[in-house]
């Protein structure tokens, strides 16, 4: 049996996904950053962007992929925790909202400045993570 | 005295008037153990936010954020001012109008920000019609309370308030719903004296531990940390007002539907009086008849 860690993705309205993790990859303000079991001591901001991990549903490796918003990341000894905004399961993606988001946007930033463009930035991240996720780009 | 036909019409009338209280009673009641639910899923992200703080707390040293000093000291106060949309629950949302009015008393420079459509009319009443102002009821609270902090942070960084100032209801039990008013930003000196105090405590022990690693660095997530511990804040208010409010109206059309209650009680007793009365009367205009008839 791979070696697992607990992890939790956690949003404001519900714990996301709680369960044992072999491997967890998120979109760091830094870059993509994969966390193994047994990791250092971490705490990292994230940016947003696509989730993935190999987690263990039943004694068997599945994948799980999400569109999560901007949040943070903390390794501890024995314990994992993402807390994010907002976590979308492939389902969960309205892909047309996601498209209209993109284009607004876009379309915003071009007259937004300072902190208003970052935060445009994340809402363009957030709807890009939805629409890789879901396949369109 | 009223005829008995007038008392049954009142009686109809307060029966119809009490069916609504109770289905209204009964609406919040359901809708207070949503807006509890929602508080109850919203408290692992509430801990972990506060764990994660705390730890970021410990390990930086100085912190170089706009939330960690005075703001321009003579700009107004921002104030959030937060109450329900609707009315109907008894004195709810005047309780929070009346702490903002109290507020007002007190520090004169006051610029407004509302949640909810009372605290809006409140304050467009009192003068203040182009301050911004957002729907408790938002399709999104957390996209709404977003909205909020990213308002309330532009004005404070640019200098256009000294603070930002919470008023919001505090959900103390079913029975019981009070106003709170709370400093946001600056974030108070205590919190950060406790950190201080948790980092000289737990400095060994994280010292075995080994250090820990910060991408990209502590100050960087701490700065990003604190607009989202603001934004959780709004959002949790925004919560507890919630359940704050269906409590205050669960409370108030119990009372309504009780006191409807006693009145069609006492009116029922009335119209019975009156229809004994007109019976009686009746009757004796009879025997007052036929003891005419006897005696002529």
């Amino acid at each position: 049996m791979a070696h697992t860690i607990p992890f939790k993705l956690i949003t404001p309205t519900k714990v996301a996904f709680e369960g044992d993790a072999e491997l967890v990859i998120a979109v760091t303000t830094e870059g993509e950053e994969g966390i193994l079991p047994s990791h250092a001591p971490f705490l990292a901001a994230l940016k947003p962007g696509v989730l993935r991990a190999n987690v263990q549903i039943e004694g068997k490796t599945e994948r799980l992929e999400l569109a999560t918003r901007e949040g943070f990341m903390q390794a501890l000894p024995g314990r994992l925790t993402v807390l994010v905004d907002e976590a979308l399961r492939f389902d969960d993606v309205d892909v047309q909202a996601a498209k209209d988001e993109r284009d607004g946007a876009l379309e915003r930033q071009k007259t937004a400045t300072g902190e208003q463009f970052a935060r445009e930035q994340a809402t363009l991240d957030f709807a890009n993570a939805k629409l890789r996720l879901t396949g369109h780009t | 005295m009223p005829s008995v036909k007038d008392l049954r019409e009142r009686i109809r009338s307060l029966k119809n008037t009490q069916q609504i209280t109770k289905a209204m009673k009964q609406v919040a009641a359901a809708k207070i153990r949503r807006a509890e639910q929602a508080q109850k899923e919203a408290r692992p992200y509430a801990d972990t936010l506060s764990e994660m703080l705390r730890d970021l707390m410990a390990s930086v040293g100085s912190v170089d954020h706009p939330f960690m000093k005075p703001g321009n000291a003579n700009a107004p106060h921002g104030v959030i001012l937060m109450t329900a949309d609707k009315g109907l629950a008894g004195a709810f949302n005047s309780n929070i109008i009346r702490a903002g009015e109290l507020f007002v008393k007190a520090n004169p420079q006051v610029a407004w920000y509302t949640v909810g459509n009372k605290a809006r009319n409140f304050v467009r009443r009192s003068g203040h019609a182009d301050r911004p102002a957002w729907a408790l009821n938002a399709p999104s609270k957390i996209e709404a309370a977003r909205e909020v902090a990213y308002r309330v942070t532009d004005d404070f960084v640019s200098g256009a308030i000294s603070n930002i100032t919470l008023i919001s209801p505090k959900l103390i039990s079913m029975l019981s719903q009070k106003p709170e008013t709370r400093t946001l930003v600056p974030i108070a000196r205590q919190a950060q004296s406790d950190a201080d105090a948790t980092r000289v405590e737990s400095g060994e022990a994280r010292g075995a531990k080994g250090a820990v690693e910060f991408a990209p660095s502590p100050e960087a997530v701490l700065s990003r940390l604190l607009p989202k511990y603001l934004e959780f804040t709004i959002f949790s208010a925004m919560l507890e007002t919630d359940a704050a409010f269906f409590a205050a109206q669960l409370l108030a059309m119990n009372n309504a539907t009780d006191n409807a209650g006693k009145l069609i009680d006492e009116l029922t007793i009335q119209m019975n009086n009156a229809r004994q009365a007109a019976i009686t009367k009746e009757l004796l205009e009879i025997v007052g008849g036929a003891e005419a008839l006897v005696n002529g």
